[in-house]
């Protein structure tokens, strides 16, 4: 099922905005638009995941390696991600290192 | 001792008619294949989406790490049998690479390393086996079988999710 990516600078954050599913077979196209958010150099990084109906630990890695690519202090929030997918999240334990908010 | 047993109280029925078979390729190509497979058991079984979404998500973990650790990306299948029976679906996936445990290779994520300090993976298993309300596993004739099953919510007391 296919994941649609895209990729837009608001002031000093860029946003990432996901719509689909996010499994090991559509992540790398996430991967490749994290590459490109870390060469801006904003001070926040937003991945917008309302559109996002289903999320396998493939994305989970995809925010790990976020968070590895990017600068250590810029922040990462995801925002918009549904009961599930902020339940994976949570499992992981990636919200202490990951900014999760309704907006 | 008797050789008589009394009738078998009628326990819920996993007896119906399978819900079928799906053989795919073992690559993430097959990843929506299998995930259609899996939605349309839990809507046989009449399980919520909830519910539906814990059986896919372990379904899908379980498929992934067949394609990237079992048969290590080379070519091999993967078989995805599923059953509803009333407020709950079961699903077998069976693949021949070679034998794994999901049970014993599960390792709870290491949540007290900040990111930038994990190993990447291991997760997956994890997330499988705490978003069904049964699991087991078997090695038979050099064939993994991992069996899961997932109530509908408020069919049967489910253990807590993390």
């Amino acid at each position: 099922m296919p994941l649609s990516v895209s990729l837009s600078i608001e002031g000093d954050t860029t946003v990432i905005e996901l719509t689909g599913e996010l499994d090991a077979g559509t992540a790398p196209d996430f991967h490749q638009t994290i590459e490109k958010a870390a060469g801006h150099g904003t001070a926040t990084v937003e991945i917008n995941m309302a559109g996002v109906g289903y999320m396998a630990s493939a994305g989970l890695r995809s925010l790990v390696f976020a968070r590895q690519k990017v600068a250590s202090n810029v922040t990462i929030k995801v925002t918009g991600a549904s009961e599930p997918v902020v339940r994976t999240i949570r499992t992981a334990g990636l919200d202490r290192s990951i900014v999760l908010t309704d907006e | 001792m008797s050789d008589s047993h009394p009738p078998r109280k009628a326990r819920t029925p996993l007896t119906e008619p399978a819900a079928g078979e799906l053989q795919v390729p073992a690559s993430f190509g097959s990843l929506a294949a299998i995930a259609s497979f899996v939605q349309a058991v839990a809507g046989r079984a009449g399980l919520d989406r909830r519910a539906a979404y814990r059986l896919r998500l372990a379904v899908d973990e379980l498929a992934t790490n067949i394609v990237m650790h079992g048969y290590r990306g080379g070519d091999g299948r993967i078989t995805v049998r599923g059953r509803s029976g009333p407020g709950r679906a079961r699903i077998v996936v069976e693949d021949s690479a070679p034998e794994f445990d999901p049970v014993a290779g599960c390792l709870p994520p290491a949540t007290e390393l900040p990111p930038e300090q994990r190993r990447i993976g291991g997760l997956g298993i994890h997330l499988a086996l705490t978003s069904v309300d049964e699991f087991s596993y078997v090695r038979h004739d050099g064939r993994n079988i991992s069996t899961l099953t997932v109530q509908a919510e408020g069919t049967d007391p489910c253990p807590p999710l993390p």
